[in-house]
């Protein structure tokens, strides 16, 4: 019982690592988004750019991806 | 690399200041300088702004009217720009061409009145017939609908009506006639209406032709869209002009597609004269304008530019030949930083190499005098994205979507170099599918589940490297091999940060940049112990006297900015772990979708159903593959290596040459 109390916390742990960092980077991409879309409107030469920026914020949820499975691995080598 | 240029000066006498532009231009090699500003901004006014000769002005406004004109014409023609052959082009333009622009205006113009002798009148009756057609096509949905309420008024003599059409969302105000027509011909009068299409309403309103005058009268004030026929046809039978209206409509297209069997012969012949003229005039008004860019005394004109060296030696020749003494040149090399910061850049880099200039879309040249990245981003760029994607089989299928796409696409510059880098890109990702032992999945594993390599050469217990690399399993190995490469990447960028700061004569930024490289060294080195316990004690002491005195070297370099990047650095070492992270999300869905396609597998029906799920969810993981990897990797390039180093150039070069307004 102990040990899936342990479980259950590791794997809610990982669960929260990814999906906060998820919710940032997604609240992120959305302004960041909207406001290159207004700029490409208006100079379409900067949709590399464009890219790019939005992709930035991704490091959050990337680094959130990381951390969560090092917690769920932590977890395979604690048992 | 970024291609040596020379500094010219070029003096002759001004009036053959023409004749020289028009020999540069042919030889297409000058970047020209505009003067303007620095002659505006000069102490001495020995020299002033080249003046446009007012004949010239007279010249350039016929040339410009020309071109209009050739547009149109151009325009009119549509002739295929794809299938035309560019000798043939090249051909008509020389026998367009003449140094002397009069000569050139006469010859286009001659050109021009032969075509709209030949085309005019037939362009003008297409554009009517087509206008006619429009008409006609409008009136027909409103004459059926108006045509059953118009049967029923036609009995009575006494009767007249008359048609409107209305825009749907004003709708409403048909009850408003209805009422107000009723008070003028006190009752003896109906609004009928009935809706032609999603925009419009048709109505008919009957009343007693005693009231003619004041209904016209009212509508007319109300500003009511009446429908009014073409006379030939108000005055008959509603079902009469319905009938020759269809006939008309009938009739019009065979004619049009004669005009178009006519404009075909007209476009066959006279496109690619058209065409060459365009070019032509485009290419003279461009010499035209640049005249003021040059400056000028009483008797001699002077242009200054950039040449790449190897272009000196041919214009040296060339205005030798023709002009001899007349027009001198002189030539710098370009040495100082100051010049460093005006010089255009080209970039000349080898054949595998010049595929990759395509980032130079998304950022502007390397400055002169720096080292030009794009070598780097050839070897990092495919490496990262292979890394991230790693699967022989999904290697296989983008390398040959990407060859494809190079092959097919030659005259299409940017598909043609995507289509190059992701073919490299493959090959890549084939080279990490072997490592990872990965084939759509995990299906190599599944079939070779006995067979492991076990190649212990670093890392911890846990960690061991061995062959195959399964990446869910190894991803603390990965994720340190990852970070790992990721401080390889950036040292480069420092190291090509410290060489341009050799070449600029720059000892802040030497220093800056060594700084925050030994800074970075210093916290790797103390985290290859601290974290991971591979180097022995002393080495954190060293690592920790490099960052604190590589945070020292960036803060003397870079002042305040210099300190937070150097501390910052480790940060960006962790953005690399996008590199496992975003290559575990690809073997994830890959091994979904082939556990899927398993859990379907049996009998006929379950294997083609298998083979769907399978054949769509690889395909998508292939499409994803191509886009996700590939920002990724474009980003840690950007941000993370070429934000170390990277300082824009102000101008690309462009050389002055005949062009045809084709880039």
């Amino acid at each position: 019982m102990e040990e899936a109390v342990k479980t259950g916390i590791i794997a809610f742990s990982a669960a929260i690592a990814i999906s906060v960092p998820a919710l940032a980077t997604a609240l992120a991409q959305s302004r960041i988004g909207a406001a290159m879309a207004g700029a490409v409107a208006e100079r379409p030469e900067l949709a590399g750019t464009a890219i790019i920026m939005v992709a930035i914020p991704e490091t959050m949820v990337i680094l959130g991806l990381v951390i969560a499975f090092m917690i769920t691995t932590l977890n395979t080598v604690a048992h | 690399m970024i291609e040596k240029m020379a500094k010219v000066e070029i003096l002759g006498l001004k009036d053959i200041s023409m004749d020289t532009v028009n020999v540069i231009q042919d030889l297409g090699t000058l970047h020209i300088e505009d003067l303007s500003e620095r002659i505006a901004s000069a102490s001495t006014k020995r020299m002033t702004q080249m003046a446009v000769d007012p004949k010239q002005a007279d010249r350039e406004a016929a040339l410009s009217e020309l071109r209009a004109k050739v547009g149109d014409l151009i325009r009119d023609l549509q002739p295929d720009t794809e299938c035309i052959c560019r000798e043939d082009i090249g051909q008509e333009y020389d026998l367009v061409w003449s140094d002397n622009v009069e000569v050139m205006i006469s010859r286009i113009e001659r050109m021009l009145r032969e075509v709209e002798r030949e085309t005019r009148d037939v362009v003008d009756k297409k554009a009517d017939l087509t206008l006619e057609l429009a008409r006609l096509e409008k009136y027909v949905p409103i004459m059926q609908k108006i045509q059953p309420l118009a049967a029923r008024v036609a009995g009575s003599p006494d009767m007249a009506s008359i048609a409107l059409i209305i825009e749907r969302k004003y709708k409403a105000i048909l009850s408003y006639l209805n009422e107000e027509i009723g008070k003028l011909t006190n009752g003896e009068s109906e609004v009928v209406a009935a809706d032609v299409d999603e925009e419009s309403t048709a109505a008919l309103v009957v009343f007693n032709r005693r009231y003619l005058k004041q209904v016209h009268e009212f509508l007319a004030v109300q500003d009511v869209n009446q429908v009014r026929l073409p006379s030939d046809l108000a005055k008959k039978p509603i079902d009469q002009a319905v009938a020759e209206v269809r006939a008309k409509m009938a009739e019009i297209p065979a004619k049009i597609d004669e005009i178009d069997r006519k404009l075909e012969e007209a476009t066959g012949k006279y496109s690619v004269k058209l065409i060459a003229a365009r070019n032509a005039i485009h290419d003279r008004v461009e010499a035209m304008e640049t005249l003021p860019k040059f400056g000028q005394t009483d008797q001699v004109f002077m242009i200054s530019g950039w040449l790449p060296q190897e272009s000196v030696e041919p214009m040296e020749e060339a205005l030798q030949e023709s002009f001899g003494d007349k027009v001198m040149i002189t030539v710098t090399d370009i040495r100082e930083e100051e010049e460093f910061e005006d010089t255009p850049v080209a970039l000349h880099n080898k054949p595998f190499v010049r595929y990759f200039e395509a980032i130079y879309l998304l950022m502007k040249y390397p400055k002169y005098g720096t080292v030009d990245p794009t070598i780097v981003f050839a070897i990092f760029f495919p490496m990262f994205f292979g890394l991230m994607v790693g699967d022989i089989g999904y290697g296989i299928i983008i390398m040959i979507l990407g060859w494809l796409a190079h092959k097919k696409f030659r005259e299409k510059p940017l598909v043609n170099m995507i289509g190059y880098i992701l073919s490299v890109g493959g090959a890549w990702t084939i080279a990490f599918g072997v490592l990872y032992f990965e084939f759509f999945g995990d299906l190599l594993e599944k079939a070779f589940h006995a067979w492991h390599i076990h190649l212990p050469l670093l890392g911890t217990e846990t960690s061991t490297f061995k062959f195959p690399i399964i990446r869910i399993d190894a991803f603390e190995f990965m994720l340190v091999a990852c970070c790992l490469i990721g401080f390889l990447h950036i040292s480069l960028g420092l190291i090509i940060g410290i060489v341009n700061g050799v070449r600029g004569k720059d000892k802040k930024h030497i220093i800056e940049k060594a700084g925050t490289l030994a800074s970075l060294i210093g916290i790797v080195m103390a985290i290859s112990r601290l974290i991971f316990g591979w180097m022995p004690m002393w080495v954190v002491i060293i690592g920790a006297l490099l960052f604190i005195g590589g945070m020292v070297g960036a803060g003397i370099g870079g002042g305040m900015g210099g300190v937070v990047e150097s501390i910052v650095g480790a940060g960006n070492i962790l953005s690399y772990s996008r590199l496992i992270a975003i290559g575990l999300a690809s073997v994830i869905m890959a091994e979904v979708a082939n556990d899927l396609a398993g859990q379907m597998w049996g009998g006929v029906f379950g294997i083609m159903m298998g083979l769907a799920i399978a054949i769509i969810l690889h395909s998508l993981n292939i499409v994803i593959a191509c886009f996700s990897p590939s920002i990724h990797s474009l980003r840690l390039h950007l941000v993370e290596s070429f934000g170390k180093f990277f300082e824009p150039a102000k101008y690309k070069y462009e050389p002055f040459k005949k062009t045809g307004g084709e880039g």
